[in-house]
């Protein structure tokens, strides 16, 4: 792997179970059903994460949820998650205004490649709330921009009002090395752009298939499947595609069991593993 | 195995034994087994060296609990006006009494899981751990155990002291300083006698030969065995019999998957976010907030409790997460044994090999 695998550097055993009490710094509503929190540490303290990985997330007597840090390193004071109101926990965190605390843990897992990402062109595949990660990906390429080729972000969401960072998303359009490529499965009258699965937008991007790196999290297995089989008709090999996966990891550190694949720990092993890795385990996708 | 010849040997009668553990109950809180109703034991926090038991064939749930509670918080919290979050208090210490090999070799594997596995150690258990003094007890095999097949018969890992029942007394091994000073604190400890040695070094095959389940492979060849009968009908034939009530993760000494939760005090001001034992078995184990189950099936749970212990941990550490106990046999609700279930599926591997 050409990812950094240090784990020693998220969890400290002060902090191991017991989160830290952080300030929300700004809160917004991103869609009916996903809220933008901007969370800061306490003493200014750095959260100093790598893109892709995750933090737990407390929110006091109803529990702790595992969210995707959805902004890049390059914001030192803050950090944002994109959460997604589904079950108690993050129906609580939306409730969270400017100035409330919230708990953290973390950051936990590897993230994504990023020294991989350098020089080479970076597609980004992105099905609904699995840009919330891959926006910390973006971030970082925007932040130091000329150190990488082109950015292709292919968002595919359920319905227009269901798309996250719009206004972002046509901020990244308006520099021409970057493109992306939109596309719902259920139109309205006022859709007037793509329509289908993630997976149909793929014959509208040309890549360079030898000079391309993919980063995706796109949802159910069965679409990991779907993207995988599209990307390898672009030539794209197993070991330039990272995928993160989705799995409920209760404790962050390799402890709980809940995040396992095979015999591999989501929390500490992943949530980003290479096309080749996915491959090698049964339980995957 | 260490030589055994190296270590300082001693002779105990009963009533010393009952003196050694008065005098470790004097500085730490005492786990031993106790008898439970006519045939079943169990680890209990005893008060008075009396309620110990020096001979017991298996108790229903493993000295984990001392640990590794079933229950435990990982802190309490207050909600309003601002959050407090309170570490849960030090541990004081804690004696296992009476904890025969297998057990002594699984707590060495929880040792591994819980304080180095990806190099992360869990302070709560950490800080029990290292407060613990462990009094090994030698037993004999009875019809579910199988701990000759798994290489854990004959340990002392992580024992202070060891008792080695002889005639109406015991030969007690001190293999550390803690276990030295304990069996400094029996004034009428003697040297064994030649007959009592000779007692004594005989035990381990008399064990080997009492296990009448046998596994029919060495832990060592067990992943690329059940690797190659990944989709073996044998986990959908088990998974037929499973009620999939979750009893073999809870008896299980070497199991330590948990779930964590948040319990509120009723007027919801304070609470506690609390840590207990979780089943690989349960259905929603592997469900995510999407909805999706990653291990929807019966079956796919079932194979993953026998791959997790005999694939994934065997490979990762090296030794297989079953130190042979017999409990999950023993209580299962559906009469599935492990041992069998492990054995159809080597037969099946070994049969597709040869053909």
């Amino acid at each position: 792997m050409t990812q950094s695998r240090d784990r020693r550097d998220g969890p400290n055993a002060e902090g191991f179970h017991l989160p830290q009490i952080a300030r929300v710094v700004r809160a917004e509503d991103l869609t009916w059903q996903d809220r933008l929190i901007e969370i800061a540490l306490p003493q200014g303290r750095e959260l100093g994460h790598r893109p892709g990985q995750f933090v737990q997330v407390s929110a006091l007597g109803y529990g702790e949820a595992p969210i995707s840090v959805s902004s890049g390193p390059e914001n030192k004071e803050s950090f944002d998650l994109c959460v997604r109101r589904i079950g108690n926990v993050t129906t609580a965190l939306h409730a969270l205004q400017p100035g409330d605390p919230v708990g953290i843990r973390g950051p936990f897992g590897n993230g994504f490649p990023m020294d991989h990402l350098v020089g080479r062109d970076c597609l980004v595949v992105a099905g609904g709330i699995g840009l919330a990660p891959l926006r910390s990906v973006i971030h970082s390429i925007l932040a130091d921009r000329d150190r990488y080729g082109r950015l292709i972000v292919l968002h595919g969401a359920r319905r227009m009002e269901d798309i996250l960072f719009a206004d972002e998303i046509a901020a990244w359009q308006r520099d021409p090395r970057n493109e992306v490529l939109l596309t719902v499965d259920e139109p309205t009258t006022e859709w007037s752009g793509h329509v289908g699965v993630i997976t149909t937008l793929f014959p509208n991007i040309e890549v360079d298939p030898a000079n391309l790196v993919v980063v995706a999290m796109v949802g159910p297995p069965v679409m990991y499947r779907f993207v995988i089989l599209e990307l390898r008709r672009l030539g794209v090999g197993n070991d330039q595609m990272f995928m993160s996966l989705e799995r409920h990891m209760k404790c962050g550190v390799g402890k709980c069991g809940h995040c396992q694949i095979d015999g591999r720990c989501v929390c500490v092993d992943g949530p980003v593993f290479s096309g080749s890795e996915i491959m090698a385990m049964h339980e995957a996708i | 195995m260490r030589d055994r010849q190296v270590r300082p040997l001693s002779a105990l009668s009963p009533d010393e034994v009952g003196r050694l553990l008065a005098r470790a109950m004097e500085s730490a809180s005492v786990l031993a087994p106790v008898r439970r109703g006519r045939s079943s034991f169990a680890f209990a926090w005893i008060q008075d060296p009396a309620e110990a038991v020096f001979s017991y064939p298996r108790t229903i749930l493993p000295p984990k609990q001392a640990l590794l509670p079933p229950r435990e918080d990982l802190f309490t919290f207050e909600r309003a006006p601002e959050p407090v979050i309170r570490p849960p208090a030090a541990p004081g210490p804690i004696t296992l009494f009476g904890v025969h090999p297998c057990d002594l070799a699984a707590i060495g594997q929880l040792d591994w899981a819980m304080q180095s596995r990806h190099d992360i150690t869990d302070p709560n258990y950490a800080a029990r751990r290292a407060e613990t003094t462990i009094i090994g007890l030698e037993c004999l095999p009875d019809e579910y155990c199988f701990c000759p097949s798994v290489g854990t018969a004959n340990t002392r890992e992580g024992a202070d002291l060891f008792l080695t029942p002889i005639g109406d007394g015991f030969v007690a091994e001190a293999l550390t300083e803690k276990g030295n000073a304990l069996l400094g604190s029996v004034e009428e400890a003697r040297p064994p006698t030649p007959e009592e040695l000779a007692v004594w070094k005989g035990w381990a095959d008399n064990k080997e030969s009492r296990a009448s389940r046998r596994l029919e492979a060495r832990p060592e060849e067990l992943p690329d065995l059940l690797e190659a009968e990944y989709e073996s009908e044998v986990w959908e034939a088990t998974a037929a019999r499973c009620y999939g009530c979750g009893t073999c993760t809870s008896v299980c000494p070497t199991c330590f998957c948990f779930d964590v939760e948040d319990m509120v005090e009723v007027g919801l001001a304070s609470g506690a976010r609390r840590r207990q034992y979780d089943s690989c078995q349960f259905p929603d184990f592997a469900l995510v907030a999407g909805g999706h189950n990653f291990r929807g099936e019966r079956p796919d749970r079932v194979r993953h409790r026998w791959f997790r212990k005999f694939v994934y941990l065997n490979r990762e550490h090296g030794r297989a997460f079953c130190v042979g106990c017999g409990r999950c046999t023993k209580a299962c609700t559906a009469d599935i044994g492990l041992v069998e279930v492990l054995n159809a599926v080597i037969a099946e591997a070994r049969r597709e090999e040869a053909e």
